[in-house]
């Protein structure tokens, strides 16, 4: 474990659709909106891609939480591929919360274009909620 | 004084005493399981199932064992050995059918001029504390198979239940040495000894389950190719409970796991999964079930015997039991030595 | 039963002589009391061998996928459904299989029966209409049938089963009623702490034979994700942590397409309760979807489309 004088900082991994997400990514640092860097950004074409294995091998690695984000519905840039995904995680968050993973560690928005400031609140939002929780420790393998 | 008895109550006492020197190694029941842990206690371990649901063989080997671990450091690559640890270790509690497994693995584990160490080390290390059978299962054919209820292949000193104690049996001088690690053990009176003859005979009448194998193995050398093989593969789902509760099955693969750190692991595999002769090119012998029932039974009752002498099963019935689909063993080897080839 | 049974091998012996299928499974007498084993009859004379009683759990619609022949299969109400959802999911062509449908009230825990005996082994067992009758060494007790049928059975909403081509007997009482998520709902309840140490607890058995894998009809793939190499998804090993990803994949795969058969359960040799897990996904597709999986031709599985108003309060 840490040392006191080491504070522990959680690493996020963040999974952003290229066309939506991303870009509203790309905003918010344009734009010098602050939030915090605890995040790494994994580029995906849409957020459809993401194949629940991604998730659940974040959290064995020992990444403390996990973002997805991708476009509004009715936006996607291949129609329907967050509409696939948008069931798909309900069910991997659903039965993760079940296992025994504390909820907030696994996280899911739509973030568009256009939403620098909602992206960076959303990554506030998630570091703060994963500050909380603490290292992850479950399913992390040693 | 090679008899000794053992008071049922006196069972903590003793390991408790053991654990001073050894490293223990007995049955423990958790819920419905009954499995062979590490024991720090004599309250414990149970002694009072049938059979253990696991074999005793993950003492020795392990389903997950780490041969070495490797990282890259300042001066290159960093190998560290993990080595079988040296201490001395009792494992108590083995059925008669479970102790002759030892044997037969050990022909696999020092064959010839490859000894594999990780087995070894700890089989030199470890005394066998047998636990004589009184109620073999309906599914034990262990005397079908070259052993019996209470069979001493394999043990180093064996326990027989008798009313409210246990007659110890030195088979070895290792079994000597343990019973005089404890003098304040009462030496067996003759009553004790003719009682546990007494139950021997019954246990060995009770066994019903009567497999013969004589002949299999000359026959399976012509059936290779005979049709028989599918019928019998059809209802096996290809899983891996068999050949994992078998107390003879030691097929492992061997793999490297790690991210910033490696390690070199060696886990048991199964003749039954489709992967186990994947070639890296793609191609497969052993393409279906079929061929995997065919080899599983061709490797215990045929090849084994070529290699080693004996056929690789104790008649312990773990794989009857436990089976999703009741595949039964002693059926297939009955339809094998009457089948007109 | 008796009816049942002869009724079976009747329409089996039809089905063969007028070679409507090349082969017909079913079950017959196992060799332990209290189990039966899956039987493959491609000769007429060999109907004999069918039995039909409360012993008759497999799931026999494991044995259907990548089948040429056509194949009559004797089918519990949940075997029925997870036949549905092969043909559904394309596995198998619907016009190779005859389902021989048989409705059916529940089957005997053998694992319950042996826990109730405290490890004394059954030597014979007899069902006597509501009741079983067991017999040991030095023992005969007679056991309530209902208190001792599988754990899948007893939340069973699917007696008869919902496909079939023949349907053999008289449809028995459903029970709608019944509160199939009530475990579930038990565990929800709990903490997410007490969760995971209980999964946890439970999921340290495993042994990562993959019976319960083998055994569940659902389970086709040609190439699982457990045996993928380059990359691999997770290790070999029986580390708790591949061990809990390895459950909780496979629950995921599952989700949508599960019908409760129970056969993971029954299957598995450490007696891990792998039914409270893959039933949260069934209560997820039931809520979120309203979706039960299995009783028609017709219908999409869940996680193979979507509604522009699907649920989505989780999402940011």
């Amino acid at each position: 474990m840490k040392t006191a004088e080491k504070e522990w900082n959680p690493k996020i991994l963040a999974f952003l659709c290229n066309w939506c997400s991303y870009a509203g990514a790309d905003l918010a640092g344009i734009s010098r909106m602050q939030y915090p860097p605890n995040i790494r950004v994994v580029r995906v074409p849409c957020s459809g891609r993401i194949n629940p294995y991604f998730i659940i091998k974040a959290l064995q690695r020992g990444w403390d939480g996990v973002l997805v984000s991708g476009c509004h519905p009715g936006d996607c840039h291949y129609i329907s591929g967050n509409l696939v995904a948008r069931r798909r995680f309900a069910v991997l968050k659903d039965l993760l919360e079940y296992l025994g993973i504390e909820p907030g560690r696994v996280n899911f928005s739509w973030v568009s274009a256009a939403e620098g400031e909602k992206f960076a609140n959303v990554v506030k939002d998630v570091v703060e909620k994963v500050q909380a929780l603490g290292p992850a420790e479950r399913l992390v393998k040693r | 004084m090679k008899w000794k008895v053992l008071e049922k109550s006196k069972i903590p006492v003793l390991i408790e005493e053991l654990t001073r020197e050894y490293e223990v190694f007995a049955p423990v029941k958790k819920n419905s399981l009954v499995s062979f842990e590490r024991v720090s206690s004599g309250n414990e371990i149970y002694l009072g199932f049938q059979n253990t649901k696991k074999p005793p063989k993950e003492v020795f080997f392990p389903q997950t064992e780490i041969l070495f671990t490797y990282r890259v450091g300042k001066k290159g690559v960093e190998i560290e050995e993990h080595p079988a640890p040296r201490r001395k270790r009792v494992l108590l509690g083995v059925r008669s059918c479970d102790a002759r497994s030892f044997v037969l693995l050990d022909k696999v584990f020092s064959s010839g001029e490859y000894k594999d160490l990780y087995y070894l080390e700890k089989r030199k290390n470890t005394t066998i504390v047998g636990l004589a059978c009184n109620h073999p299962l309906s599914t034990c054919f262990c005397t079908s198979m070259g052993g019996s209820p209470f069979g001493k292949e394999g043990v180093d000193l064996l326990l027989q239940e008798l009313n409210g104690k246990y007659l110890l049996e030195a088979v070895t001088e290792r079994g000597m040495e343990l019973i005089e690690k404890f003098p304040w053990l009462m030496d067996a009176e003759k009553g004790d000894i003719e009682k546990a003859k007494r139950l021997f005979e019954d246990a060995e009448r009770a066994i019903r389950s009567k497999v013969s194998v004589e002949g299999v193995s000359e026959k399976l050398d012509r059936m290779f190719d005979d049709p028989m093989w599918d019928q019998i593969h059809q209802k096996c789902v290809g899983c891996a409970v068999c050949t994992y509760l078998c107390p003879t099955c030691c097929c492992f693969d061997i793999l490297d796991e790690g991210t910033n750190e490696g390690k070199r692991v060696r886990i048991w595999d199964t003749c039954q999964s489709p992967l186990f002769t994947l070639e890296g090119s793609g191609h497969n012998p052993r393409p279906s079930g079929k061929e995997r029932m065919r080899q599983r039974i061709m490797h215990k009752f045929d090849y084994v015997v070529k290699n080693f002498g004996e056929g690789f099963c104790v008649g312990c019935g773990r794989c009857i039991r436990e089976c999703p689909v009741n595949l039964d063993i002693r059926e297939i080897v009955k339809k094998i030595s009457t089948w007109q080839v | 039963m008796e009816n049942l049974e002869s009724s079976i091998r009747d329409i089996a012996r039809k089905l063969l002589s007028d070679k409507k299928v090349d082969l017909i499974i079913g079950y017959e007498q196992g060799t332990l009391p209290l189990r039966t084993t899956p039987c493959f009859v491609d000769k007429v004379e060999d109907v004999q061998k069918l039995v039909w009683n409360a012993s008759c759990d497999a799931n026999l619609s494991k044995y259907l996928v990548d089948r040429k022949e056509k194949v009559g299969v004797v089918a519990k109400g949940c075997d029925a459904r997870s036949i549905a959802v092969c043909i559904v999911e394309k596995q198998i062509p619907r016009e190779n299989v005859v389902i021989i449908g048989v409705p059916c009230l529940g089957v005997i825990d053998r694992k319950k029966v042996e826990a109730k005996l405290g490890g004394k082994e059954v030597l014979e067992s007899i069902v006597e209409g509501e009741q079983i009758r067991v017999k040991g060494e030095g023992f005969e007790f007679v056991l309530p049938k209902k208190d001792f049928l599988c754990d899948s059975c007893l939340t069973c909403r699917h007696r008869n089963p919902p496909i079939y081509d023949v349907f053999v007997g008289e449809k028995v009482p459903e029970t709608p009623e019944v509160n199939e998520f009530a475990e579930v709902s038990d565990l929800e309840s709990k903490s997410v702490e007490e969760r995971w140490a209980h999964f946890k607890e439970e999921l340290s058995k495993c042994i990562r034979c993959y019976a319960c894998r083998n055994v569940c009809p659902l389970c086709y793939c040609k190439m699982c994700f457990v045996d993928q190499t380059m990359p691999a998804w997770f290790g070999k090993t029986n580390d708790l942590s591949d061990t809990m990803i390895y459950h909780i994949v496979r629950a995921f795969h599952v989700a949508g397409r599960c019908v409760d058969c129970g056969a993971c359960s029954r299957a598995c040799p450490m007696d891990i309760n792998l039914r409270e897990l893959v039933k949260k996904t069934e209560k997820i597709m039931k809520e979120r979807y309203d979706y039960e999986s299995g009783l028609s031709l017709e219908e999409v599985p869940p996680l193979g489309e979507f509604k522009m108003d699907d649920s989505q309060e989780f999402i940011k």
